[in-house]
């Protein structure tokens, strides 16, 4: 499997894989080939409970191609808990700011046409 | 670094930036034309061309460089086609200097074009987000709005400042695009008006959006001696810096600040050898209000957080403390993103040379562009001054 191939596969499950950096310990988005803070290209695969708290979102209303059957939707970036990590996704079912404070516990709950989703915990 | 040569900017012309009729090859040669007459120079003295396009593809022309060169009557002169997002107008005009201030040409043509809007709102959304990090961004529904919309949440709930703040930058930007004649949205706005405008992706409504623009922008770079052998008004590139971001912001360690901008801009104030206080005006990438007031955070026009005040004091207006954005910016004056790096440019020259008529800003000496792709996953900085 392709890393994002992995990355869709354990999303479905409700995880995120990340990358741990075998030289300084740093912690990547699975995408990563060299850890950006010591230029290793060791790591180890750690999988996280994809579950963390609103940092912030949007609500669009003025969609791309494909997701107008689904507008308005939020695209919300996630902070992990226990990590420094973010993780964006699609959360569908909010349609004002009122539904969403920033800070709004959610977590992964899958992978399909629109990307990773993300619920409200 | 060292240089062999001094770089000056020798001429510069654009279209209208708007919904245009012309095709994207006419525009990029009736830019190109403009600037090479300004320059009063024959398109035999350019030795080579740099094309920033993005979308070139969405109007039936990629590869446009030899397209221009041949209309030019200098078909065998070589061009490169660069695309870096909204800001491939800045990155192309930084690979034309650094050929000039490395000797290896005297002359070159750097032209910049978008031709999209007869593509519609929901297929120009559509391109535009494939500028993002599509795994993370656009697959998941990411728009350009969006992203910068989540931007300015966060900016919200760090400062505690409103969406009023916000629209104060458009109400600013408007007032300077009313000044000029080849704005897209030639019209003064009030905060209600935008606050009053249909939400695009909360908290940005439409007037807080650049519009989605066709436009094609020029200029002629050369070698100090060579403006000096050709006669004319030149202004020089004193500064040139470029810096990158982790391509989706979710990587930031801040979602307030564009890292590349900070880099870039410590680059060409280095080079430049002043500060940012030494600036008298800049061209700033605005294609959002948040936009607006991190990128004058991050130019260190002002201290993170610090933005909207500023705003709010009128300190950004024309001829206040520092103009921002006299040509109206992205805001107002439009966005053809493979053109809008090389406008501010074009903007640059005509305020230096005196050229920017109702809009002139006051006694100017320094000028600087700042324009990134996408939520800055890339930028370009240049400092201007006049001779």
């Amino acid at each position: 499997m392709s890393i994002e191939e992995q990355v869709i596969e354990n999303a479905k499950n409700g995880k995120l894989l990340t990358h741990k950096c075998t030289g300084c310990g740093f912690l990547h988005l699975s995408t990563a080939y060299f850890c950006r803070k010591c230029g290793s290209k060791g790591f180890e695969d750690v999988l996280l409970e994809g579950v963390g708290e609103v940092a912030t979102y949007t609500i669009i209303t003025v969609p791309p191609a494909g997701f107008e059957k689904y507008t308005p939707y939020a695209f919300v970036v996630l902070k992990l808990n226990n990590s420094d990590l973010r993780i964006s996704g699609f959360m569908g079912g909010i349609t004002t700011p009122a539904d969403l404070p920033v800070g709004t516990p959610a977590k992964i709950t899958g992978f399909d046409e629109r990307g990773i989703v993300i619920e409200k915990q | 670094m060292t240089f062999v040569e001094k770089v000056c900017v020798l001429g510069a012309g654009s279209t209208k930036y708007g919904k245009l009729a012309d095709s994207i090859a006419d525009i990029t040669t009736q830019a190109s034309v403009s600037a090479i007459e300004s320059a009063g120079i024959s398109p035999k003295d350019i030795k080579a061309s740099y094309i920033s396009n993005v979308f070139g593809v969405a109007d039936k022309q990629v590869h446009i460089g030899p397209v221009l060169m041949s209309r030019l009557g200098i078909p065998d002169k070589p061009s490169l086609t660069i695309e870096s997002a909204c800001g491939s107008g800045s990155v192309s005009f930084r690979e034309a200097y650094a050929n000039v201030a490395a000797g290896f040409y005297d002359c070159l043509l750097v032209t910049g074009v978008e031709k999209v809007t007869h593509t519609g709102t929901e297929w120009t959304t559509t391109y535009f987000a494939y500028c993002s990090d599509f795994f993370y961004e656009a697959q998941a529904g990411a728009s350009f709005p969006g992203l910068f919309a989540s931007m300015a949440r966060a900016y919200m709930t760090e400062f505690n400042t409103t969406e009023e703040d916000f629209a104060r930058v458009a109400v600013k930007n408007h007032d300077n695009g009313v000044l000029n004649p080849k704005a897209h949205m030639q019209k003064k706005i009030t905060v209600d008006d935008v606050l009053n405008s249909a939400v695009v992706a909360s908290p940005l409504k439409l007037f807080d959006c650049c519009p989605f623009s066709d436009g094609a922008s020029s200029v002629i770079l050369c070698s100090e001696k060579f403006a000096k052998e050709h006669g004319g008004d030149y202004v020089e590139v004193i500064g040139s810096g470029r810096g990158g971001s982790s391509a989706a912001l979710q990587g930031r360690d801040h979602m307030t600040t564009i890292p590349s901008t900070k880099l870039a801009a410590a680059d060409a104030y280095k080079m430049a050898g002043i500060t940012a206080k030494d600036v008298d005006f800049a061209e700033v990438h605005d294609c959002f209000t948040i936009a607006e007031v991190v990128d004058t955070e991050d130019l260190g026009f002002f201290e993170k957080g610090q933005g909207v005040q500023a705003v709010r004091e009128g300190r950004t207006a024309l001829n206040s403390d520092i103009s921002i954005n006299p040509s109206g910016g992205l805001k107002s004056k439009g966005h053809p993103i493979g053109a809008t790096g090389v406008g501010q440019v074009v903007e640059v020259y005509d305020q230096l040379t005196g050229n920017a008529g109702e809009r002139t800003v006051k006694d100017a000496k320094i000028g600087l562009t700042h324009n990134f792709g996408a939520t800055g996953a890339s930028c370009a900085v240049h400092v201007f001054q006049s001779v």
